[in-house]
């Protein structure tokens, strides 16, 4: 399994990364190291809404992060840059090695099969049952069969919802189907998974389950980056946090709190 | 991507349906228009073909005089030259006799008639040009010639009327197609929009455009297909059935007729396939922007 998460995010020809790498040498080398680099990142949406200030930062391949801050901080902005569902207005973004902003619309579905997403909302397809839900990730990338049916039961075990592949999601409790959904997110062993706000629709007690299963996801080698309200999950994992203000990074700790003690 | 496409329909099987009822009616009405369109056409196409023009010839005129206005309609441009008739003065009188037998009952002491050409244009339009040429305007005959007729008023009224009939079967069929269009586009519209949260999380865990767009696609055209189809059906049920309860009522030239029933049906489906896929592909890109 470590193995699948240490590829790089875009499957790609090691020439293509020297060629981008060969302008600028250090930190470009480091970003081709790293699993995400924000490189004086801003976005401002229109008219002249700032919701990022030139960020920057890098978030090291296996680390577990903590993007916290107040709503409307720009923490979905990030994510969303992230997912280039969104363009900056200037600065530079890698995920994997890979430059968003020179990676081509075409190999956007790629970029995304290689990032695994967890949202609040779930965003689980209302029509398809917790194995079909997980099963469309696979299908999406043009998946066997075979592989399918190998795949989808594995991962529903590792969230531990083997018994319920055949419920829909609205015959699931809030915590099943976000467990349905990491389950979607990681059933390509992607090398970053992004959550935002996973736990903000959840009781504490099911929070601390989905969060133990984020952390066990973590220590397999997977990438982690979660965006979280949850002031008490985050004082008690005592992990990497960075907090954003109004649009700029405001705190960047190593084994920091929700707020600064 | 059937797959997709047959669980998207049976999912969202409302708004297919209602999609497949607009195509039906779109396509219905289309090909109500068309046939009594090509009809119309044809029928005006009929009665302009009525349109001649006819040279009279003195009861005296010489055969030189006859040879001359023959030379002069045989040069003439406007005229179809396959259908130039001679009407000999013999013949003149016997179908006289045979039309109007109150006025050419009795045995004449001689033939009033002189020879007579009738000229068929080979554009209806052309007719009064035709009789112009030959001093119908201004009443200066050829020698040997004493009257030429187009049926001047006849003509222009016929002429009028057709024009009338073309003009409007066009706006019809235009006002037609537009409107199916819209009104295909729209339903097409509010079921992906139904969808379109379906769409988002697709394109999430990183489906290709095409992988999002084929199954509606498909669907488009399965839905353009079935309308078309049934559309089809529709207007064979009403041919049989009400069509001859009208058509004796209908001038029944073997001439006149509508385009081809399976030609229009054929149209109707080439319409309804190109508009169902078309129609959800285009709308699709909107959405497909995430």
């Amino acid at each position: 399994m470590t193995a699948v998460q240490e590829n790089t995010l875009v499957t790609d020809s090691p020439v293509d990364l020297a060629e981008q790498a060969a302008p600028q040498s250090e930190s470009a080398a480091a970003a081709a190291r790293a699993m995400i680099v924000f490189d004086g990142v801003e976005k401002v949406y229109d008219p002249d809404v700032v919701a990022l200030e030139t960020a920057s930062f890098v978030i090291e391949k296996g680390e577990f992060v903590f993007l916290v801050g107040p709503s409307g901080s720009g923490k979905s902005t990030l994510i969303r840059l992230l997912l280039k569902e969104i363009e900056p207005t200037s600065g530079r973004i890698f995920v994997g090695g890979r430059d968003l902003g020179r990676l081509r619309r075409s190999k956007v579905p790629q970029l995304r099969r290689n990032i695994g997403c967890v949202f609040q909302d779930f965003k689980l397809l209302p029509n398809r049952n917790a194995g079909e839900n997980v099963a469309y990730a696979l299908k999406v990338q043009g998946e066997g069969r075979n592989a399918i049916r190998r795949k989808v039961p594995e991962v529903l075990g590792l969230v531990g919802l083997t018994h319920k592949t055949d419920s829909y999601p609205d015959e699931l409790s809030g915590g099943e189907q976000q467990r349905v959904s990491i389950a979607r997110a990681f059933v390509n062993h992607p090398p970053l998974l992004v959550c935002d706000e996973p736990t903000g629709n959840l009781d504490p007690d099911t929070s601390v389950g989905i969060m133990q299963l984020l952390y066990r996801i973590n220590r397999s080698g997977t990438t982690v980056l979660m965006a979280t309200h949850d002031r008490e999950m985050v004082d008690k994992m005592r992990r990497r946090v960075i907090a954003l203000e109004d649009g700029r990074i405001a705190r960047d700790e190593r084994r920091g709190g929700y707020t600064t003690e | 991507m059937l797959s997709e496409a047959v669980r998207s329909i049976s999912a969202n099987l409302s708004t297919t349906v209602a999609a497949t009822m607009t195509v039906l009616i779109g396509m219905f009405l289309l090909g109500l228009v068309i046939a009594f369109a090509t009809y119309a056409r044809s029928w005006s196409d009929d009665v302009k073909s009525g349109l001649v023009v006819k040279v009279f010839h003195d009861r005296d005129a010489t055969p030189k005089q006859v040879d001359a206005v023959r030379v002069v309609l045989e040069r003439d441009s406007l005229v179809n030259q396959n259908r130039i008739e001679f009407v000999s003065a013999k013949e003149g009188l016997e179908r006289m006799q045979k039309d109007r037998p109150d006025l050419f009952s009795a045995k004449l002491p001689y033939n009033p008639l002189g020879p007579a050409w009738t000229v068929y244009p080979k554009r209806a339009e052309d007719v009064e040009q035709i009789a112009n040429r030959l001093g119908a305007k201004t009443e200066r005959y050829p020698a040997g010639v004493h009257n030429v007729t187009y049926g001047k008023e006849k003509a222009r009224r016929i002429l009028k009327v057709a024009n009338i009939i073309n003009a409007i079967f066009g706006i019809a069929v235009l006002v037609l197609v537009s409107a199916a269009a819209i009104l295909i586009a729209n339903t097409i519209r509010l079921s992906i929009f139904a969808r379109r949260r379906e769409i988002e999380v697709m394109k999430l865990v990183g489906a290709t455009n095409w992988f999002v767009r084929g199954p509606f696609m498909l669907e488009g055209l399965l839905c353009g297909l079935t309308g078309s189809v049934l559309a089809v059906i529709l207007l064979f049920v009403s041919k049989e059935v009400a069509l001859p309860s009208i058509l004796p009522r209908l001038a029944s030239d073997p001439g006149v007729g509508a385009l081809g029933f399976w030609l229009i049906a054929l149209i109707l489906m080439g319409v309804g396939l190109v508009l169902g896929a078309a129609g959800s592909g285009l709308t699709l890109r909107r959405f497909l922007r995430v």
